[in-house]
């Protein structure tokens, strides 16, 4: 009889119970986690920028004023560029790549706390709800992001990218860090009420002065830049200027942690999701 | 046809372990409305959530050779908010049905009128009751798990519900989870009750009512 093994609540495909074929298994479960992340993330632009009228709209203006006051703020007080490249694409390059990060971290390690009714279909995992939320986040941001480059490049700064390909690796490796990072805490909050002001206190004031938004490793003091090159964001976000700006070549920014702590915080993220879902699942 | 082989579960309490099934081998034969009769607190509903793959096993093997809805249930099973309308795309998108029929079919079923287009949080439970059904229904399943159907929704709307599943029966069953006899004895034909971790069948429903009515004192 074609019966479907269920010790683990693994995908299962409610209408075709595929057995034998190995591929075909593999597609159908493809296809499903496909659709089920499909569902997941029109339902959160739904609820999240639905309501109002222009809701996406408002979700992408936002950052983006944000971004450009501190910009335009940043650019009066310095005259001069910092390690030669042109202030305002200086503090985009910093400024948006960061909040991209910190939503993708504070989006994602809401997202099981959000949606926990959707647990109840048996295809929706915990990691399904992070990962949807964190593909829109990271999709958002990334917008954002080029709105701004665009937008500077329009009001006529300087903002030729050198290296699109490596730009897009960086930003790549601040969106899995914040995934991942959003996905370890998700798997612990339910556990441990706490982490969730923690984390949203440290992300905001501490994590924005100390990752490079308004300043390169060659810029600081010996003691305090050896101490900074321990922050994989800072490592990222000079990596990404690197990449931006034809005349700034970054002498300490390694690619090797960056990509590192990227890998590694995604991995370690899921690995959570994944070992307690026993125990978020029993936690409805 | 869905199949329990040695199932345990338990949660964990402040004080230990709480067993709620222990060592459960059954089999829910195809075709067959079962109603599973149960004191509060037995382990009903956990049941159903171990059935409809929500949850697994401590241990022990579940088997379905049929597509089994999510249980059934009256509280907070939609996203509050969304409207009747997107929450039943949103599950037609899940299980890989069009979305628009589902929609169109619900919308009928449920007779919400236009409450369809306002959030879910706006709904009494009854109203939520009522749109779970109609959306589970448009999906079908081969097999509706039911928790505590007639709980809060009105004599009406569940006369229709069970109509409808009547009228599917060539096609689906339903497991059904309850404390109400009534609603058990009407929609049922086998019944099973569940008391200290143990679930026992009886083939007929009348049956199961009298053990769970000696039970219940």
């Amino acid at each position: 009889m074609a019966v479907v093994e269920n010790r683990t609540i693994d995908k299962q495909e409610p209408f075709s119970t595929v057995v034998g074929d190995p591929w075909a298994r593999v597609l159908a479960a493809g296809a499903m986690q496909g659709r089920v992340l499909h569902a997941i993330m029109l339902r959160e632009v739904k609820s999240r920028f639905g309501r109002q009228k222009l809701g996406f709209l408002w979700a992408v203006f936002e950052p983006m004023a944000l971004v450009a006051v501190f910009a335009l703020l940043f650019a009066m007080g310095h005259e001069t560029s910092p390690s030669g490249m042109p202030v305002v694409p200086f503090m985009i390059t910093g400024f948006a790549p960061f909040i991209l990060f910190r939503s993708a971290m504070t989006q994602t390690m809401q997202a099981i706390e959000a949606n926990r009714q959707l647990l109840i279909f048996s295809q929706v995992t915990p990691t399904d709800l992070v990962l949807a939320r964190g593909l829109l986040e990271v999709a958002t941001l990334t917008v954002v992001f080029f709105l701004l480059i665009a937008g500077a490049y329009a009001l006529g700064f300087e903002t030729r990218i050198e290296n699109p390909l490596q730009m897009l690796f960086a930003l790549g490796c601040l969106a899995m860090t914040g995934c991942g990072l959003g996905a370890f805490f998700a798997a612990l909050i339910p556990f441990v009420r706490s982490i969730k002001q923690f984390v949203s206190i440290f992300a905001g004031r501490p994590l924005f002065f100390i990752s490079g938004l308004f300043f390169t490793f060659e810029m600081l003091p010996g003691n305090v830049r050896e101490i900074l090159l321990f922050n994989p964001i800072m490592h990222m976000i000079e990596w990404l200027r690197s990449a931006v700006f034809i005349q700034f070549e970054s002498r300490y920014a390694s690619l090797d942690y960056a990509v590192g702590t990227a890998i590694f915080t995604l991995f370690i993220g899921l690995l959570m999701l994944r070992g307690l879902r026993r125990r978020l699942l029993a936690n409805l | 046809m869905i199949a329990l082989e040695h199932v345990s579960k338990s949660y964990r309490v402040t004080h230990g372990w709480h067993r709620v099934l222990n060592d459960v081998t059954c089999r829910f034969p195809k075709g067959r409305n079962v109603g599973i009769l149960g004191l509060n607190g037995a382990g009903k509903s956990t049941l159903l959530r171990l059935i409809g793959g929500v949850e697994p096993p401590d241990s022990g093997d579940i088997y379905r050779s049929c597509s089994v809805s999510w249980p059934i249930a009256f509280t907070g099973a939609f996203p509050p908010t969304l409207t009747g309308r997107e929450n039943a795309r949103f599950v037609a998108r899940l299980y890989g049905v069009p979305p628009g029929q589902v929609e169109a079919f619900a919308e009928d079923f449920a007779e919400l009128g236009e409450y369809f287009d306002e959030q879910v949080l706006t709904y009494s439970s009854g109203m939520r009751a009522r749109l779970a059904f109609a959306v589970s229904i448009a999906v079908k399943f081969d097999c509706y798990l039911v928790d505590e159907a007639t709980s809060v929704g009105d004599w009406r709307f569940t006369a229709k519900c069970l109509r409808a599943f009547r009228d599917r029966r060539e096609e689906s069953s339903v497991i059904m989870v309850s404390h109400n006899q009534d609603t058990v004895g009407q929609t049922c034909d086998m019944g099973a009750v569940l008391a200290s971790g143990q679930l026992t069948f009886y083939e007929d429903v009348k049956e199961a009512l009298s053990v769970y009515s000696y039970i219940r004192g």
